[in-house]
């Protein structure tokens, strides 16, 4: 039976490493391993609160702004600080724009060369795959735009004519070619390098397919940094854009003449939002429901996983602001009330679960726990098994590989501790999370008749599942819960947010309209009014799933900071009682037909959009001091 | 010693344009240690045209760095990656992974040996013997001297690789440390930044395409052209500074107005980057420009000087240096008033005391 | 009323008291302007020009007053080169300046009467050469700061490697900031003991400085060092 090691998985954020035992063609068990830990965690000990979203925001520069956005809402929570309306308008437009940026960079960059090869684009005819660019365009585009009446105030499109939109001609398409032959043909590969390009997997595609998905892997390389322009303008740069505890430092004024804000910088915002749309609908979704089409139709419907068992979501998008999250305003107003966890969605709508996730749930002992019985940290020994976030405990405990020494690895021991990733659970059970998280619960939910009134954007969502359903030929349970299903939510997820985007920019205008240009609540900025001892919880249903910040302050310092990350939610390594996490299970989910070159195992994963440096625990503290060596050359 | 001919009169002498000279970034190769004789050779043997061969690897990081790289547009990231450069190793981009991608790595090592530029992103972590930070099933550490011991030249991406960063903050669970230790005393371009703004991480690469040659380096190391003044110097808001206009609290007129953000706790009085100038987004802002105070991060220990929001470092409910001076002022002026009154009943007794003597004496 | 014979000892050359009373104005001004630029009044005026909130002009009175105070110091260092009297060091490496401190110490402590007679005691000697460190550190890093607005030149060749040595230029300014305190509280203490010593222990402290001599009563234990 082969024991395949696959270390490191790339192109994602990262170190990470897989381990699968496959018999035949089947994996009979996964070991998924974060392979780094930086110890934020006790970085975060005893700083200001206010800082704070500098700090964890450094957890990640792929999806930045995720982590600073859930540590202002948690900071805030733990405060009782309401942020003013545009401060909300202006974080979800950073949170739309980073889901959008994210998921096309995710797809074209990350994830498209496991689908697609430059070696098979040599034998594409330019003539044809510009015919196919014209044909996907007819056929695939969904065109869902935000709704007119009703929940938007206004539905202002500044755009004359599509200025992003994809090329259909021969001579565009047979340069690319000849440049992709140049590279082929110099030996010198690049970032092209050393992929099984041989695999019979690139043949599920035409060569069509795959000079198309090359050419625009070239254009969304270059498209790509302009969609985060909203973070340099309300934030200063991208990656890692500024926030303040409060609302936005990005002062608003339309009377000043050096404001930070002003109409010519809510211009690029503008054009920025509507080039995210324009991508998003004439190149991702075409292109993702041609190539997810024609894998299913190859009967790739495997790597599904978790998402038949148990799926979790926090709800997003607060459409107004709110007083806090563990009072529960949070959630009293959201766009996608995607707050719940769905339970056996594999065996249809009928037989599957739903329950509502409340503020209760968060401040509930057994709610939200970590454990840590894989993972290279200890608890305390009377310590219970897992615990809440408030009271966690990040002290690290590495032990030595199954074979290998303690710095070269051969294969790492699934019996004990394996990874730098805790084990979070919902009531001591696993979950998946993600876009595929969030599009199963809305679907389930409205199904069960238990979304009452649904906003544009779940109904849009709904729509959305519609379509591709009808695209496909198959039911949502069917190809939903599947590697395809998980990269085409994603997909769907980014064509939502673009949609989010223009909402909130539209309700931005709206409100600065009538005169409102506060961006800050400085009512709680100095310690002095800070209650003693607090805590709280900020939640942020981030690219890649839900995210939970969760932090104590004792005396104006952080006492306690623990983030669980989607990454960790969904690559956490195993738990004796509640099985596998949602990479091992997708990867025992998933057929291997040739075990040298187990690209369906790395397709698997990157569907996931893994991102490990935020997974690999990020808090505690409890005063567990670890001695520190000083490498400062300075000794400072 | 034979007098090398520059690259711009080897592209005239080849017939070249200037802008296939631009584009071709040949230039790298004479960086990298190659006479133009050796470089023929390498141009027959690759039956094409050679790029100059990168390898970017990655330690205790976010990835923020290689983002903030994608985000060039002049040069364009696809241009430099699919046209300037050979990314033969990068975590990021690269498509393959697992064994057939370490084995590519080391080929590329041995058959480019003393020929290639290391990219490093990221901290290299010490604390028990790397295993903080594993990759490959090898140490970072390992995996950093290896790369570093055949590369021509390193750059330093970003604060971590540059410092150490956010993981060498106090306390510094896992030991971490900027990478020039550890490379074997080769010389390290650094680009500090958290992250850097991304044409300077490509115009790097750039200088050596367009010169030939190393960017001039301060004495930290870090390339003069993009680090060699503070922002404070060259920002925008600095006649505000000047005039004594001043954002007194997030929000309020003056940060409406774009006051300067100095006593919202902005760094850029000692913070080295080209913010103020390039800015970022081809001079679209940066976060003084959009109301964020600098938090000063291309410096060395800039998460240790916080809280970024101040100036100076509140010790708990006691205040700033200034409220502790002028408390320790006022105690320290009671404390002689009350010793000058002692001292004048000091005195006094003492001189009773020889009054008295005296009286004895007599 | 007993007569006291005083005797008259010449201590310090005009160098040396010009140089103290530029020293005084200078500090005082560094001093007020230096708190002024690390927290800047608050005014929201729109003119600040017509005010004296000016950053601009504070920093320059700053820089001025610190340029200043460096040159007077040639005269110190002249002084300290014609006369012995400019040079009354701390004498470490003397067994007796830790037991005459000790003396010292314990008189100011209210705990003895008082204390033998110094043309200089050893403790004021010790903070004097202490003020000519703490002063030293205000010189390089205030330098540090402001030769980096031209990191390429000679001043900052000169000085930047005490950014280096502190480990960022943001410590530079802490360094620079605290120190200033630290010679603030000296300079209280200062003005206390030399008053003190002038009107109470009859040690002519304060006219020595405006006339140069002290005129003391009783032979003075380490007289030798002017002879």
């Amino acid at each position: 039976m082969p024991h395949v090691v696959v270390d490191p998985i790339t192109r994602i954020e990262g170190h990470l490493r897989v381990e699968v035992e496959i018999n035949g063609n089947q994996v009979t068990d996964a070991i998924s391993s974060g392979t780094a830990w930086r110890g934020l965690e006790l970085v975060m000990k005893d700083r200001d609160p206010r800082d704070a979203w500098a700090y964890i925001q450094r957890i990640c520069g792929v999806c930045t702004t995720a982590h600073a956005l859930a540590s202002v809402r948690a900071v805030e929570d733990a405060l009782g600080i309401k942020i003013p309306k545009n401060a909300n308008y202006i974080r979800n437009i950073m949170a739309a724009t980073l889901t959008v940026q994210d998921h096309i960079v995710h797809f074209y960059h990350l994830h498209a060369l496991d689908w697609v090869s430059p070696v098979e684009a040599l034998s594409a005819n330019p003539d044809a795959t510009a015919n196919l660019q014209r044909d996907l365009l007819n056929a695939y585009r969904l065109n869902f735009t935000t709704p007119t009446t009703g929940q938007t105030l206004q539905s202002m499109s500044t755009e004359a004519v599509p200025h992003d939109f994809p090329a259909a001609t021969p001579q565009y398409f047979a340069a690319i070619q000849a440049k992709v032959r140049t590279i082929v043909e110099s030996g010198q590969l690049g970032i092209f390098s050393a992929q099984w390009w041989d695999h019979p997997d690139y043949k599920i595609l035409p060569p069509e397919v795959h000079l198309l998905a090359v050419a625009h892997y070239i254009e969304m390389l270059d498209k790509q940094r302009e969609l985060v322009t909203p973070h340099v303008i309300f934030g200063g740069k991208n990656p890692h854009p500024h926030y303040v505890v409060g609302g936005m430092p990005c002062s608003i004024s339309l009377k000043d003449g050096n404001a930070p804000v002003n109409t010519a910088r809510l211009a690029i915002v503008d054009r920025a939002i509507n080039m995210g749309r324009t991508l998003v609908n004439n190149y991702y979704i075409p292109d993702l429901v041609a190539i997810g089409n024609l894998y299913v139709k190859a009967g790739k419907v495997d790597g599904g996983g978790l998402a038949k068992t148990r799926v979790l979501g926090f709800g997003a998008y607060p459409i107004e602001n709110y007083s806090g999250t563990s009072n529960g305003s949070f959630f009293s107003n959201m766009l996608i009330r995607c707050n719940g966890v769905v339970e056996n969605f594999g065996a249809g709508v009928a037989n599957a679960a739903f329950h509502e996730l409340t503020a209760d749930d968060l401040k509930a002992e057994d709610g939200f726990t970590e454990g840590v019985q894989h993972a290279w940290y200890e608890y305390p020994e009377n310590s219970n098994p897992d615990l809440h976030p408030w009271e966690g405990i990040t002290k690290d405990k590495f032990t030595e590989p199954k074979v290998g020494t303690e710095t070269v690895w051969q294969q790492l021991n699934e019996q004990g501790k394996y990874s730098w990733l805790k084990t979070p659970k919902w009531k001591g059970q696993l979950c998946e999370v993600g876009p595929l998280a969030r599009y199963i619960i809305i679907y389930t939910r409205a199904q069960k008749g238990m979304l009452p009134n649904p906003t544009w954007a779940e109904q849009m969502m709904l729509e959305q599942i519609n379509a591709v359903s009808g695209v496909l030929g198959l039911t949502p349970e069917v190809w939903l819960p599947t590697m395809v299903g998980r990269t085409a939510a994603r997909a769907l997820d980014c064509q939502l947010n673009a949609e989010i985007n223009r909402f909130f920019f539209d309700k931005l205008i709206a409100n600065l309209k009538t005169g409102d240009t506060t961006v800050v609540d400085n009512s709680k900025w100095f310690p002095e009014v800070w209650d003693q001892k607090c805590h709280g919880v900020g939640l942020y249903e981030a690219p890649r799933g839900g995210l939970s910040h969760w932090v104590s302050i004792e005396d104006s310092k952080i006492s306690n900071y623990q983030c669980i990350v989607p990454t960790t939610w969904n690559a956490c390594p195993r738990d004796d009682s509640a099985g596998h996490g949602a990479f091992e299970a997708a990867m025992i989910d998933t057929a291997v037909q040739i075990p040298d070159k187990p690209i369906e195992i790395a397709r698997v994963i990157r569907s996931f959009d893994p991102c490990m440096a935020c997974a690999t625990h990020m808090f505690d503290a409890s005063g567990k001091e670890i001695a520190a060596v000083t490498t400062d050359p300075n000794f400072r | 010693m034979q007098q090398r001919e520059t690259l711009w009169e080897a592209y005239l002498r080849r017939g070249l344009s200037r802008r296939s000279f631009l584009k071709g970034c040949f230039a790298l190769t004479a960086m990298m240690g190659l006479s133009l004789d050796k470089f023929n050779d390498v141009v027959e043997a690759a039956s094409g045209r050679p790029l100059p061969v990168v390898i970017w690897i990655h330690g205790h990081e976010c990835t923020g760095c290689d983002e903030s790289f994608i985000r060039s547009a002049s040069p364009l990231a696809s241009d430099l990656v699919l046209n300037e450069i050979a990314l033969e190793y990068d975590h990021l981009l690269s498509a393959a992974c697992g064994e057939p991608f370490e084995a590519h790595l080391d080929q590329t090592i041995q058959n480019y040996y003393g020929n290639y530029i290391l990219a490093v992103e990221g901290a290299v972590a010490t604390k028990m013997n790397g295993a903080y930070c594993m990759s490959g099933g090898h140490t970072f550490t390992s995996l950093l001297q290896k790369a570093a011991a055949g590369a021509a030249a390193i750059i330093a991406y970003g604060s971590c690789s540059s410092y150490g960063g956010i993981q060498a903050a106090n306390p510094n669970p896992t030991g971490s440390a900027g990478i020039e230790m550890f490379v074997g005393g080769k010389p390290v371009i650094k680009v500090p930044g958290c992250p850097p703004i991304p044409e300077v991480m490509t115009g790097v690469v750039m200088h050596v395409a367009l010169f030939g040659n190393l960017p001039d380096l301060d004495s930290d190391g870090r390339p003069k052209q993009f680090f060699g003044n503070r922002i404070h110097d060259t920002c925008y808001r600095r006649p505000f500074f000047d005039a004594g206009l001043f954002a007194e609290t997030f929000d309020d007129a003056g940060a409406k107005a774009g006051w300067c953000l100095y006593k919202l706790g902005c760094r850029g009085p000692e913070t080295y980057s080209s913010c103020g100038n390039l800015r970022w987004y081809q001079g679209m802002s940066y976060p003084i420009q959009s109301g964020a105070p600098c938090i000063g991060c291309a410096n060395a220990h800039f998460w240790d000087e916080e809280p970024f929001t101040d100036r100076l470092p509140k010790y708990g409910k006691i205040g700033d240096a200034d409220k502790i001076g002028i408390g320790l002022g006022v105690m320290a002026t009671a404390g002689v008033a009350a010793h000058a009154v002692a001292s004048v009943i000091q005195r006094n007794s003492r001189d009773k005391v020889a009054e008295e003597n005296r009286h004895d004496e007599d | 009323m007993k007569e006291v014979k005083r005797k008259e000892f010449y201590l310090f050359s005009p160098f040396l008291r010009i140089f103290h009373w530029i020293m005084v104005t200078m500090i005082l001004i560094l001093f007020a302007t230096g708190i002024l630029i690390a927290k800047p009044l608050q005014v929201m005026t729109p003119e600040p020009f017509l005010t004296i909130t000016s950053m601009d002009l504070v920093r320059d009175i700053h820089f001025v007053a610190a340029f200043i105070l460096c040159a007077s110091l040639i005269l110190r260092v002249y002084g300290f080169a014609i006369n012995r009297g400019d040079r009354l060091f701390p004498r470490f490496w003397e067994g007796h300046f830790y037991s005459e401190t000790v003396d010292v110490a314990l008189h100011y402590m209210l705990l003895k009467k008082e204390h033998a007679s110094y043309l200089r005691n050893p403790m004021a000697r010790a903070s004097y050469a202490m003020l000519y460190v703490l002063l030293a550190i205000e010189i390089f890093t205030g330098f540090a700061m402001y030769f980096m607005n031209k990191p390429n030149g000679t001043g900052a060749a000169l000085f930047g490697w005490v950014n280096t040595i502190l480990g960022s230029e943001m410590m530079t300014h802490l360094v620079h900031h605290y120190v200033a305190w630290f010679i603030i509280l000296f300079a209280i203490g200062h003005l206390y003991m030399v008053v003190r010593a002038e009107f109470m222990e009859g040690e002519s402290e304060v006219s020595s400085m405006f006339s140069g001599s002290k005129i003391l009563a009783h032979n003075p234990k380490d007289a030798n060092e002017v002879d």
